[in-house]
């Protein structure tokens, strides 16, 4: 079936060039709309609230279908095996309390999730924004990304991560896509797919390329849909909760505290706060100026392979 | 009277160091030149040293507001180079607000040649704002050795990472000239502090650092540093794990006491270590090895990257004892 659609895009080169046309209209609009609005996030006045509110209410969009994938937590990535330097940091929070005497309990809320999500947004968040802007250029934002990274344990994890979300393209995502274009998402699918194919090939032959997680989960969350202009924001907003998520679970997973607890935490005002201003604090930044902005957790993340006892991966 | 210092390039804050290799395997500066606030001193050659050393200074001791340094290092096939500092790099707050200081290095080191980068931390003053970029492009088997730190202030009057804003970017590139190829970045390593009111993270710069005084970043590549970045991945290796019991009895631990020297040292600067609570990890990345390290005191730290490196030697051997004068 699938391999009849495939005919019939192969047909409408047409129809492609003028659906691609259409999405570089709509990317042009965008940048311009973004140029002449210096905050990225603006709240929304009285007027448009009310506006949103009385209109019928639309159906979520294809894009935000797959975004809701992505951020699931049952998307077979394994993320529940990685802490990002969780439970290095309780270790190293123990025994830096024995040795100064002081009962410093480890806060998990006030101290290592804002340290993550800021250190997480600042090293990443700049390429997955870039790779969500030009998916073609995915190879090359992995490569500067895979330069940056270095930390073996980090790296392990974001690789491993990168190669199981590729793989899920592959499997699960790519066969859609034709069935996709038939609702006037070709030009978009054709791109991701073009960009995609040769990467995972290239990865596959030379053996040791790298994938980070955060390049192709941008590029993946562009492949469904990049015709809607306003996607970027919710792409790098769940980027970020799902990194929140995966601090969460870690958390519940090492008995820091239950699952209501969890709940709460990700809920709260505080962690949708640092989110919203961990991406504005990111938006603009291009890829080549990204960096730690908290070094500590370098050295938690590197020092995660000396635990005696380790129930993550990271 | 003949100045004993070279001459002014044209520039304010440039500065050239060319490196070339005389007959007998000897380095010698072909060129030096720098301009106010730059500062190159290079002491007279010696027919026996292992490499060119040139310190490299400031006017007063810091860099103040506004001040640009822009410095380039051509290092020629075969050649030794080895960059140190007189004192701690301090970075004063600017006279006029937003005001950014900055240093820029660029070298490139040329197929054989080597280049010790070993200077003092830099201390950037409450209220300093800064940039610092270090980009070096490697040919062929060249070698790099390089230290970047950073430490929280003025400790002395009360400073604990009261900086506004220091961004410290460090970038290896490998460059063939063979091929004809792009170059290839091999590790960019970017710290970015923010002090500033504006940083949306709700702890404070000094909270985030979490009781550090100072944070290094040593970056190891080439056949002259191969050996010093095996000894780091071992002596990783080598650290107890954490949370880890001794399950021994006295006389069992009795038994193992007679110990090698390597390993009585490694048992005392892990004491020391712990003592410090100095942390540190090592990792290979495409080809370099790239050690990350935090004290609680900025002497703690200079002591621990100085006994690592005094133990190994190699650096010693290659560069002479000159190149180390920072790190003792």
């Amino acid at each position: 079936m699938s391999s009849q659609v495939r005919v019939e895009v192969n047909d409408g080169d047409a129809a492609e060039l003028e659906a691609e046309i259409a999405d570089l209209e709509a990317r042009l609009q965008f940048a311009k709309e973004r140029l002449s609005r210096p905050s990225p996030a603006p709240a929304p006045t009285a007027a448009s609230k009310h506006n949103t509110l009385s209109k019928s209410p639309t159906p979520p969009t294809s894009s935000h279908h797959f975004l809701l994938l992505l951020s699931d937590s049952a998307l077979p990535l394994g993320s529940f095996a990685f802490s990002s330097g969780l439970e290095s940091y309780l270790a190293h929070q123990r025994s830096s309390a024995r040795r100064t005497g002081q009962q410093s309990r480890p806060s998990f809320t006030a101290d290592f999730l804002p340290l993550s999500l800021s250190s997480y947004a600042s090293t990443t968040l700049p390429f997955v924004l870039a790779a969500h802007r030009d998916p073609t250029a995915v190879a090359d934002l992995d490569d500067q990304l895979d330069a940056a990274v270095i930390c073996t344990v980090g790296r392990r994890a974001s690789i491993a991560q990168g190669r199981a979300l590729l793989g899920i393209w592959e499997r699960s995502f790519v066969s859609l896509s034709s069935s996709a274009s038939v609702a006037g998402t070709a030009a978009a699918t054709g791109a991701a797919e073009e960009v995609l194919k040769p990467f995972s090939a290239l990865l596959r032959s030379t053996g040791s390329s790298s994938s980070s997680l955060s390049t192709l989960i941008s590029t993946s969350s562009s492949s469904p849909a990049i015709t809607e202009p306003q996607l970027p924001p919710p792409t790098a907003y769940v980027f970020l909760l799902s990194h929140a998520k995966a601090l969460v679970s870690a958390a519940v997973r090492a008995s820091l505290f239950g699952p209501y607890q969890a709940q709460r935490v990700l809920a709260s005002p505080e962690t949708q706060a640092l989110i919203t201003a961990f991406v504005a604090r990111e938006w603009d930044t291009p890829p080549e100026d990204t960096g730690q902005s908290v070094p500590v957790m370098d050295l938690w993340i590197g020092r995660h392979e000396m635990l005696y006892s380790r129930i993550f991966n990271s | 009277m003949i100045s004993p210092f070279p001459k002014s390039a044209s520039a304010a804050g440039e500065g050239h160091i060319v490196v070339k290799l005389l007959p007998h395997d000897v380095s010698a500066l072909e060129s030096i030149t720098y301009q106010y606030p730059l500062k190159l001193i290079s002491p007279t050659v010696k027919a026996t040293q292992q490499s060119v050393v040139v310190f490299l200074l400031s006017y007063g001791g810091g860099l103040v507001g506004g001040d640009q340094v822009n410095l380039k290092i051509d290092i020629q096939p075969f050649a030794r180079l080895s960059v140190v500092t007189q004192g701690h790099t301090k970075i004063f707050k600017p006279a006029i607000p937003g005001t950014i200081t900055r240093q820029k290095l660029s070298v490139n080191i040329q197929d054989g040649a080597a280049l010790c980068l070993l200077p003092d931390p830099v201390q950037p003053f409450e209220g300093s704002l800064y940039e610092q970029a270090q980009i070096f492009h490697l040919n062929g088997s060249a070698s790099l050795c390089l230290l970047d730190w950073v430490t929280h202030g003025r400790a002395a009057r009360g400073e604990n990472w009261d900086l506004l804003k220091w961004t410290g970017r460090n970038e290896i590139w490998f460059r063939n000239q063979t091929t004809g190829l792009k170059d290839r970045l091999l590790v960019r390593d970017t710290v970015l502090l923010d002090g500033t009111s504006e940083s949306p993270h709700p702890m404070s710069l000094q909270e985030t650092m979490h009781g550090h005084a100072i944070f290094g970043t040593l970056i190891l590549r080439g056949p002259l540093t191969r050996s010093l970045g095996e000894f780091f991945l071992a002596e990783f290796s080598a650290l107890p794990r954490i949370g880890a019991r001794d399950f021994r009895t006295a006389a069992e631990k009795e038994e193992g006491a007679e110990r090698s020297p390597l390993e009585s040292w490694r048992m005392g600067r892990i004491q020391q270590e712990i003592q410090d609570g100095l942390l540190w990890s090592a990792a290979n990345v495409r080809s370099c090895v790239v050690i990350k390290f935090g004290a609680a005191t900025v002497e703690a730290g200079r002591n621990w990257i100085g006994s690592m490196l005094a133990q190994e030697a190699s650096l010693q051997r290659n560069f002479g004892e000159d190149a180390l004068l920072c790190v003792r």
